[in-house]
């Protein structure tokens, strides 16, 4: 059985048909073409597929995208502004906050909804939000690092 | 030496990509046409295939294809000895084997149709116990492995695939001249690399039939020779483009799906995207062996190791397929000897044949779990001679000219320092801050990665440089290194060196990723190469007459002349091993005694390192290493039962969290000596494999519980202290 939904992804409204068992992160990946979210688990566990559905955090692989039919989709590909990174991207990147990259996507989108929600946020309230967003490549402490960073940055 | 750009804390300037969601990696590879491929797995540790019957699924719409191995020729793959068939044959061989293939529309209708097929099986006897495996008996696996291509000549039983030896002296006569005489057995768990992408590949076939691949593979040439093989076609016909790769750790090193992704391209007609779901990673990936370990050791009175024996089995699993090294076992078990002179050494390690996973290779193959044993090993000893442990070790670290059992004697011995060090900044001699803590320390040394890297630079006519370079992009931060390298030496801004990825026609080979030798032989590569542009410059310079001209003035004057300014060089680290990097780590843990918990109250690392290039990049290996030691320490464990691994999310599977890690201390000791560019050592094992010993000690001398397998639960605490009790 298929659908057609509406689905506004970084701004940008579409209209895609799709059967009703697709992921919503199958659907941006492959529908939308938008392969910046990744599958790391499949299973909610990893946060390599996180984007935010009208600005809060969800792990897109267990979500279907019929349940985002109408709502806004925040991926990464929508972080940056104008061609200027998100504080959070640049942060990642001065600061040796990925390596591989894999985990990236999810690790900038989950900081962004964090700083939007505190924007001054203390290292443990830094860990307790990021909890879902594993990374195997930097240890973490580079992660923790960016997101001050990115604090620092947005509040200046 | 000062330099510009080299030890500069430089940011991931190459990473605007993996921010932004641009990066394309295997998995996001999409080709016009593109079709989906999915594999049937074994359900059984051990069995004959009696019939399949793939009718319905080739009936289901949208499916295009299915394959069993009788639609493949009879080709057996491996990374150096080729012991695995493409789709099981006749017979599985453990739980997960793939026995069919499906390509379809897309991956929901290629699973569906997986459901469609149905096999037939006949239970054989299996083994899972490598002990077991063994014995007289046992279960075979294999017929006749001595006649898979690339097999090692010794087998002892049918079922070990390899026996890898390290010898010093006479073993027997050190232990008799010892006056005591300590032995220990210990078990590490079976581990996966952890990295969150996993395996994906896509295979496409050009009108000239040109064999175009995408892979998460870290070593784009020999994946190129291992294709031909696999696919016998020319090398010449397949070219590798290279991807950025979600995490490698050691386990992206083989063929994996490629060879089926190809043949259900010739069957479709399209190009073929396979890419393994995280459950088919934890069940048929290529995990760290789990090995069991025994460590004997003979000492002097005055706490002198005299001999040494260590018998490691590790447990191989079905196929040796997955190693890549000549040995087709595990270069990390010569760490058995740890950071000592020991005169009188015998290490020998069995890969040992199982119903099982087939394992491969995951960061510093062999070394965790050899160090794992050694150092826990050396603590036990310690306390039974009534010396402190940092002492015991003291009295028998490794100097200068200190013959390896692998043959080198060692120079630029930093043992001591480093140790000292770590005891320094983690505060070992001091009063620990109260009961139910303990402190741990734990050592290991790794040598530099050695290999062959071919690296080409070239003056553009806008006075910029370009590198181009065939190692794919781990992660690591190495395309920011070689920059960094060719920017010294040219004398040129950062962001005047760019980097082209190559693929495999660009070049003739290039040994990959891997081993800690990127920095190494990249670099060496990189830094040569720029050398000689450098000389061409200077001498188109010379030739216009005006030293000071700029160089797009110089590259537009050999354009002029139809010449393009560029050097190649080919670098090949054959013969190095007399300096190692010395790790010296000390844990702070506390136990809780109504459970067993432990928590790592501080961790403290010390390095022995040759110049750093990258100081963000370098600490980013440190971090990333010894967190993933401290969750093969910790929490890590693909539990097993009868072949069957029952953790098979990273639900179930856990890998440490961002609150899992401990405050951490760094101690660099900076020693200019290193083969690399500017002298540079390596750093991408260095941290891992001290971190699981280093805590065991730290619970034994916070509760005197010593847990002599991994990982350190809180459950194995937790009985170790109602043991203790009940003997008190
Ligand atoms: S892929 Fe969605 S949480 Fe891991
Ligand atoms: S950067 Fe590789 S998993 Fe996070």
């Amino acid at each position: 059985m298929t659908r057609v939904i509406r689905l506004i992804v970084n701004g940008t409204s579409h209209e895609v048909e799709i059967p009703t068992y697709r992921t919503l992160l199958d659907c941006l990946r492959y529908d939308l073409g938008l392969t910046g979210s990744k599958e790391g688990c499949g299973v909610g566990v990893c946060g390599a597929c996180t984007v935010l559905l009208d600005g809060k955090m969800i792990s897109s692989c267990i979500a279907l995208a019929v349940f985002a039919d109408g709502h806004a989709v925040t991926t990464v590909e929508g972080l940056a502004e104008d061609e200027r990174l998100h504080p959070v991207q640049q942060a990642f990147m001065d600061a040796g906050g990925f390596q591989c990259g894999i985990c990236t996507p999810g690790q900038v989108v989950s900081a962004k909804a964090l700083l939007d929600a505190i924007p001054n946020p203390s290292d443990a309230q830094i860990r307790e939000w990021m909890v879902g967003n594993l990374c195997r490549c930097t240890g973490y402490y580079k992660i923790v690092e960016s997101i001050r960073a990115a604090a620092e940055r947005s509040r200046a | 030496m000062a330099h510009r750009i080299v030890g500069k804390p430089i940011g991931r300037l190459d990473g605007i990509e993996k921010v932004s969601g641009e990066a394309r990696y295997s998995g996001d590879v999409m080709l016009p046409g593109l079709v989906w491929g999915k594999a049937l797995r074994s359900p059984l540790p051990h069995a004959r295939i009696l019939r399949i019957d793939t009718s319905k699924a080739k009936a289901l719409a949208g499916v295009l294809a299915v394959l069993t191995a009788r639609d493949l020729p009879d080709i057996l793959v491996g990374r150096r000895m080729f012991d695995m068939p493409l789709l099981a044959r006749d017979r599985v061989r453990f739980i997960g084997e793939r026995v069919a293939v499906v390509a379809a529309l897309d991956p929901d209708i290629a699973e569906e149709a997986l459901a469609l097929i149905d096999v037939e099986y006949e239970d054989l006897p299996a083994v899972f116990d490598p002990v077991e495996a063994i014995k007289d008996g046992a279960p075979i696996l294999h017929e006749n492995p001595g006649a898979y291509d690339g097999a090692p000549s010794e087998r002892p039983h049918p079922n070990v695939q390899s026996v890898l030896r390290f010898k010093l002296g006479d073993v027997e006569a050190g232990f008799r001249a010892s006056d005591r005489v300590f032995e220990h057995t210990f078990r590490t768990q079976l581990d996966h690399q952890g990295y969150l992408e996993p395996h994906a590949g896509v295979v496409g076939i050009d009108e000239d039939g040109r064999v175009q691949v995408w892979a998460s593979n870290k070593m784009p040439f020999r994946l190129k020779e291992l294709l031909s093989q696999a696919l016998q076609l020319p090398p010449a016909q397949i070219r590798v483009n290279l991807t950025p790769i979600g995490g490698d750790f050691g386990g992206k090193g083989s063929v994996m799906d490629l060879p089926l992704a190809y043949h259900l391209a010739r069957a479709t007609g399209r190009p073929v995207k396979m890419v393994m779901r995280y459950t088919e990673e934890l069940m048929a990936g290529n995990p760290r062996h789990p090995a069991v370990i025994t460590m004997r050791t003979g000492v002097s009175k005055d706490g002198r190791i005299v001999a040494r024996r260590v018998k490691a089995l590790f447990n191989s699993g079905a196929y040796a397929a997955f190693k890549p090294a000549p040995s087709v076992n595990l270069g990390g078990t010569g760490m058995g000897a740890g950071v000592y002179r020991i005169s009188h050494l015998l290490i020998e390690a069995f890969c040992v044949y199982s119903n099982n996973i087939p394992c491969g290779h995951a960061r510093s193959p062999g070394e965790p779990q050899m160090v794992f044993a050694g150092e826990s090993h050396m603590d036990m000893i310690a306390r039974e001679l009534s010396l402190d442990p940092a002492e015991f070790r003291r009295r028998n670290l490794l100097r200068d000219g200190d013959l390896l059992a692998n043959g080198h004697h060692l120079e630029h011995v930093r043992a001591s320092e480093t140790l000292e060090a770590a005891l320094k900044a983690s505060h070992w001699s001091e009063p620990k801050p109260g009961p139910w803590i303990g402190r741990g320390a734990a050592m290991t040394h790794r040598h530099i990665g050695v290999g062959f890297t071919n690296a080409r630079v070239r003056l553009e006519s806008d006075g910029t440089v370009t590198l181009l370079i065939a190692l794919p992009d781990t992660g690591t931060g190495a395309h920011l290194v070689l920059r960094q390298v060719v920017a010294e030496v040219l004398g040129l801004p950062l962001d005047e060196v760019e980097i082209e990825i190559a693929t495999t026609d660009d070049f003739t080979t290039d040994s990959g990723v891997g081993g800690s030798r990127v920095t190494h032989t990249g670099g060496r590569a990189a830094y040569h190469a720029a050398e000689k542009l450098k000389e061409q410059i200077q001498a188109e310079a010379a030739k216009l007459g005006e030293p000071a001209s700029s160089l797009s003035a110089i590259a537009q004057a050999a354009a002029r002349e139809g010449r393009t300014l560029e050097a190649s060089h080919f670098y090949d680290a054959k013969a190095h091993g007399a300096v190692t990097s010395f790790t010296a780590q000390v844990a702070e843990v506390a136990v809780d005694p109504a459970t067993g918990q432990v928590t790592v109250r501080h961790f403290t690392t010390a390095h022995d390192v040759g110049t750093i290039i990258n100081p963000i990049g370098h600490q980013g290996q440190i971090e990333g290493g010894l967190i993933q030691g401290l969750g093969f320490a910790l929490m890590e464990e693909m539990k097993t039962e009868d072949g069957q691994i029952s953790t098979l999310s990273l639900g179930d599977f856990k890998l440490p969290t961002i609150q899992d890690i401990p405050p951490l201390t760094t101690v660099l000791l900076e020693d200019a000596v290193g083969p690399g560019p500017f002298n540079a050592k390596a750093i991408g094992e260095g941290s891992i494999s001290a971190v699981a010993p280093a805590i065991a000690n730290a619970v034994a001398d916070a509760c005197g519980v010593r847990i002599l397998d991994l990982p350190i639960t809180a459950e194995k605490v937790y009985f170790g202290l109602k043991d203790t009790e009940r003997r008190s």
